[in-house]
């Protein structure tokens, strides 16, 4: 089944994962907004993002490379002859400082598939001192998923089950 | 031909089928019924659904039964766990860029415990 690429799947449920950090809102909300926020967490696993514009206003741009930075990444990619970088464009939707954000991406990227949009959906909630994230997307919002079947994610993420299960 | 799962589920009429399915087999009627759509509308995304692989058919009589199938289902949910699991990693870094940026600057409430259930 949906494991063909080739195709943006279209909808479904959303996905909603939630997290709860010890920190204020306005940590969680500059990890979003900033440049350098955003670079440092976005990943994903096996690649980093050189953000080269990040303009957190309604309809503002977000501009960045998805590069792929562990040996494994790099030659997997080349052995898929697929470039180990790619720029990603996306527009910031609503913008409610420290409360709530929308990110739009155009996935544009995906050989053979009409370009289309996905929303990430982001929602703070201040416990004071603490505060959780809720992260909404859809299943037509995957465009890592897409491409991380494309090149062969799986074996990262089985890493990454690795990981969690030492800690 | 073969139809994407999720375009399957993308018309919120043929996700209005597949919830009234979920109560067991039923005929074409009982559906209409429970769908709102005139019958030929209703056939017309039965048979996609069958297409998809959601729903089978069998005949009884002159009528045709309709049920949902287990095993599409079964994959979305693996489907949905995988891109949740990227997720879940994205966010372990986001925490762990949380605890790096307060190392690096005084932070503004007085740091606390991290509470062992936080994730």
């Amino acid at each position: 089944m949906p494991t063909d690429p080739s195709r943006p799947p279209a909808a479904a449920s959303p996905i909603v994962i939630e997290r709860t950090w010890a920190a204020t809102p306005r940590e969680l909300w500059d990890l979003w907004t900033t440049k350098e926020g955003f670079a440092s967490w976005w990943g994903p696993q096996g690649f980093r993002a050189d953000v080269h514009t990040l303009d957190a206003v309604p309809g503002g741009l977000l501009h960045y490379d998805m590069v792929a930075d562990s040996p494994e990444m790099i030659s997997a990619m080349q052995a898929a002859g697929q470039p180990t970088s790619h720029p990603v464009f996306a527009r910031w939707g609503e913008l409610v400082p420290c409360t709530r954000l929308t990110l739009v991406n155009t996935i544009d990227f995906l050989p053979g598939v009409p370009s289309y949009e996905s929303v990430i959906q982001v929602e703070l909630v201040d416990h004071g001192g603490r505060t959780t994230m809720r992260v909404t997307l859809s299943p037509m919002h995957v465009p890592e998923m897409s491409r991380m079947q494309a090149e062969g994610f799986e074996s990262q993420l089985t890493k990454l089950e690795a990981r969690f299960a030492a800690r | 031909m073969e139809i994407d799962p999720f375009l399957a589920l993308a018309d919120p009429t043929r996700r209005r089928i597949v919830e009234a399915l979920r109560a067991g087999e039923q005929p074409v009627g009982l559906l209409v019924e429970q769908v709102g759509i005139a019958q030929s509308g209703v056939s017309r995304h039965l048979r996609i659904l069958q297409e998809a692989g959601f729903v089978a058919a069998r005949a009884e009589g002159q009528r045709r039964i309709y049920a949902l199938r287990p095993e599409p289902f079964i994959e979305l949910d693996a489907w949905l766990a995988h891109y949740r699991a990227l997720w879940d990693e994205r966010l372990d870094r986001f925490g762990q860029a949380l605890l790096a940026r307060r190392s690096q600057a005084p932070a503004p409430l007085p740091p606390k415990p991290e509470d062992p259930d936080a994730d």
